[in-house]
């Protein structure tokens, strides 16, 4: 190794929204904390854009995003393509840069789909076919969360109503912020689901209702921030007055201030370094001029998104199994959301869908396992909601089936109808599934050589008929709403990845614990959305920020790591 | 007949005036400003310039096939046939049926693409020149916030773009 700077406590792979409140934590308590971030700073001007044409026609042409392409291909023994995704943002950050601020707590019944739908029989009344499907209880439960969920709600800011929802969990506290201001679309859906006979509530949200700073006993050092001004431009964009969390402007400036925390951006980290006695000795990265660098520590915590939290793993250790992975359980068991969504248009009530906020309403009647799943030949279900930019380019393609997409009665369609259009969209738990996992691309490496993250993963037929009956519950509820054309289709497209190194209390099944401490290597954690057994009908963050403040707390407890 | 009145960077003149004239079939002109007036034939000469040079030989050889296939069913050249021409031809590439262009259908979604990008994108970026593609649809650019929600209302705030470096508050106001 050309240098080789001293050992210190920990050392954190990924700046994300995981990374930040760990090492706020962990520094905190007077850890010498090391954090490697393959990305640059978020540069505020970057991300609070203001600029379409960047942030949504050529996103993938970002230069962040071009550094760090993944593969994909549908079945095992197809040919794998290159791909490039923006969704790990690679900055300091994480995709919170640029996330949509949904910020709901699952659910307690999330966290045992095998007991609950397996073994007391959902699945048989449901009629549904899971051949193929993997589905394992969480080793925690919500109730283990749930202080965790209140320390990233009071501490991050999150806005929202704790009575709005039938089908949320028990909390101790509310919301520290009322819910955000609600926009017209947020209006018709509420409505809509009022006479149907659903429970529309505002979706709780990452983003300041009101100005903000965390009052005592939560961590009274993260700065206030001021409330969302409704410029509508959430998802994609960051946030021009920084009322949308993210942990540049919340965990990161607080874990500064501790000066024990050494963050090193553009580093990117290949492989986590092993000892003779099998535990983790640190991490070797390439530093920003392209030099090797090992760093010691005596914990190693893996903070990235899915790709690479099983890619890394895979990539260290002694073996072709690589580290951590005597369960043979790296880079399987992941899952992803197919989101079904419908657009309507309506002739007499301006929508304008481009004021903010994105994320403004939704439902949970047909999430998880809220409702009677008899003879519907699927189990569990999504989260329904209002959704979508608004910006011009992010509509132009919004056009009933059949009409003309260009010419001058498109122009006119586009001149009535861009302000008076809304999309309801699900986000359609997926389950586990034995054919879908990551693995490392034997052709396609990047631009360091090192192996793609390769995805093998394709939807099943518990998706495919969950998909059918949330889209006719959004049709539903548009016609409802009083639009007088409504079309739409299940996207195929996979967002809001989790899975790849999943959490168990057996070794020989799941790679960490419940503490997301590897099973294999003690002083080895893996954090993220990467350990969820089963994914939900929610969004990561809050759930994935929860884990970050236990397994902080679990790691300043336990003995024997430093 | 189309005069392209800016120099070209990516594309030869001929071939700007050849886009010029598909973009104003795209998104015409009528009682309200289309695709010309936009600029959007800038906004794809320096798109094809800058950030998507590898589409730059689409472009070329669906140039030439506009140009040959306009000759070939009309006699005359792409620029002197009639609107309703015009659309039949683009209306064929749109289908992909155009023999020996097996990338008709390709260059045709592009171009629609592009000419949407430079009807409502940023200014900055060559095309919506005055604002005038959000104008058309209603979308009030880069406000700093609204402050009130506008249900069922007209949003009747004069439309932004927001250059760089990024303003404060006040300059965005201002």
């Amino acid at each position: 190794m050309p240098n080789n700077p001293k050992a210190v406590d920990v050392v954190i792979v990924g700046i994300g929204a995981v990374g930040g409140i760990m090492a706020k934590q962990l520094a905190s308590a007077g850890l010498e904390v090391v954090g490697l971030e393959r990305g640059p700073m978020a540069e505020f001007e970057d991300y609070a854009s203001k600029d379409t044409i960047r942030s949504i026609t050529r996103r993938n042409f970002d230069e962040r995003v071009r550094h760090e392409p993944i593969s994909v291909r549908q079945r095992e023994g197809a040919p794998s393509a290159k791909r490039f995704t923006s969704t790990p943002v690679n900055a300091v950050g994480g995709g919170l840069a640029i996330w949509t601020g949904s910020a709901t707590r699952f659910m307690p019944d999330d966290f045992r789909v095998d007991s609950n739908e397996m073994q007391a029989g959902v699945a048989d009344k449901a009629r549904a076919d899971l051949t193929g499907y993997e589905i394992r209880d969480w080793p925690i439960s919500y109730d283990d969360l749930e202080p965790y969920y209140e320390r990233f709600e009071w501490e991050m800011g999150v806005s929202g109503d704790a009575e709005a929802n039938p089908f949320a969990g028990p909390r101790k506290k509310g919301y520290p912020l009322p819910p955000l201001r609600q926009g017209a679309r947020n209006e018709l859906f509420g409505d809509a689901c009022a006479r149907l006979g659903y429970h529309a509530h505002p979706t709780p949200n990452g983003i300041l209702s009101e100005a903000y700073q965390p009052p005592a006993p939560y961590d009274t050092r993260i700065q206030e921030r001021p409330a969302c001004v409704y410029c509508g431009q959430c998802n994609n964009y960051g946030c021009h007055v920084q009322a949308k969390l993210s942990s540049a402007w919340t965990s990161v400036p607080v874990a500064f201030e501790t000066g024990n925390f050494d963050l090193r951006t553009n580093s990117k980290v290949f492989r986590i370094e092993t000892g003779p006695d099998g535990r983790a000795t640190g991490v070797s990265y390439f530093d920003p001029d392209g030099n090797v660098v090992e760093q010691r520590a005596k914990v190693v915590i893996v903070a990235s998104y899915i790709y690479e939290a099983s890619r890394l793993l895979l990539l260290s250790g002694k073996g072709k199994r690589g580290l951590a992975n005597s369960s043979g359980q790296v880079g399987r068991r992941i899952t992803a959301h197919g989101d079904v969504r419908y657009t309507g248009i309506f002739d007499d009530y301006i929508v304008n869908g481009f004021i903010g906020p994105n994320s403004g309403m939704r439902m949970d009647d047909f999430n998880g396992n809220n409702f009677d799943h008899a003879g519907v030949g699927f189990i569990r279900g999504g989260t329904i909601g209002t959704s979508g930019g608004g910006t011009p380019l992010e509509r132009y393609d919004a056009i009933p089936p059949g009409w003309p997409r260009w010419g001058e009665a498109y122009k006119e369609y586009l001149a009535k109808y861009y302000t008076r259009q809304a999309d309801v969209t699900s986000h359609p738990e997926t389950l586990p599934h034995r054919e879908n996992y990551i693995d490392l691309d034997p052709r396609f490496k990047d631009e360091w050589g090192i192996p793609l993250p390769r995805t093998t993963f394709a939807f099943h037929q518990n998706e495919h008929k969950m998909w059918a009956f949330l889209g006719e519950i959004e049709q539903q509820i548009l016609r409802e709403a009083g639009a007088s054309e409504v079309w739409g289709f299940p996207t195929n497209r996979a967002s809001r990845w989790a899975g790849g190194t999943v959490m168990g209390d057996d070794a020989s099944d799941s790679v960490v614990n419940g503490y997301c401490q590897s099973h294999d290597v003690d002083n080895l954690f893996v954090v993220g959305a990467s350990v969820f057994p089963t994914m939900t009908g929610y969004a990561a963050t809050p759930t994935v920020c929860a884990l970050a403040y236990r397994t902080s707390e679990y790691i300043l407890g336990a003995s024997g790591l430093f | 007949m189309t005069t392209i009145s800016f120099v070209p960077v990516a594309l030869t003149r001929r071939q700007a005036a050849l886009v010029e004239a598909a973009a104003a079939r795209i998104f015409p002109t009528t009682d309200t400003p289309g695709a010309t007036e936009a600029g959007v034939v800038n906004y794809v000469d320096r798109a094809l310039a800058e950030a998507y040079p590898g589409l730059l030989s689409l472009y070329r050889s669906g140039c030439r096939a506009l140009a040959g296939e306009s000759k070939r069913r009309y006699g005359v050249d792409f620029l002197k046939a009639t609107p309703d021409q015009q659309d039949d031809l683009l209306t064929a590439f749109e289908a992909g049926r155009v023999d020996g262009f097996p990338k008709a259908k390709e260059f045709f979604g592009t171009l629609r693409d592009h000419t949407m990008e430079g009807v409502l994108g940023e200014p900055a970026y060559g095309g919506n020149r005055d604002l005038v593609g959000w104008r058309i649809v209603g979308f009030p650019g880069h406000q700093y916030g609204y402050e009130e929600a506008y249900i069922n209302k007209v949003v009747d705030l004069e439309p932004k773009a927001v250059d760089r470096p990024y303003p404060t508050k006040e300059a965005w106001n201002a």
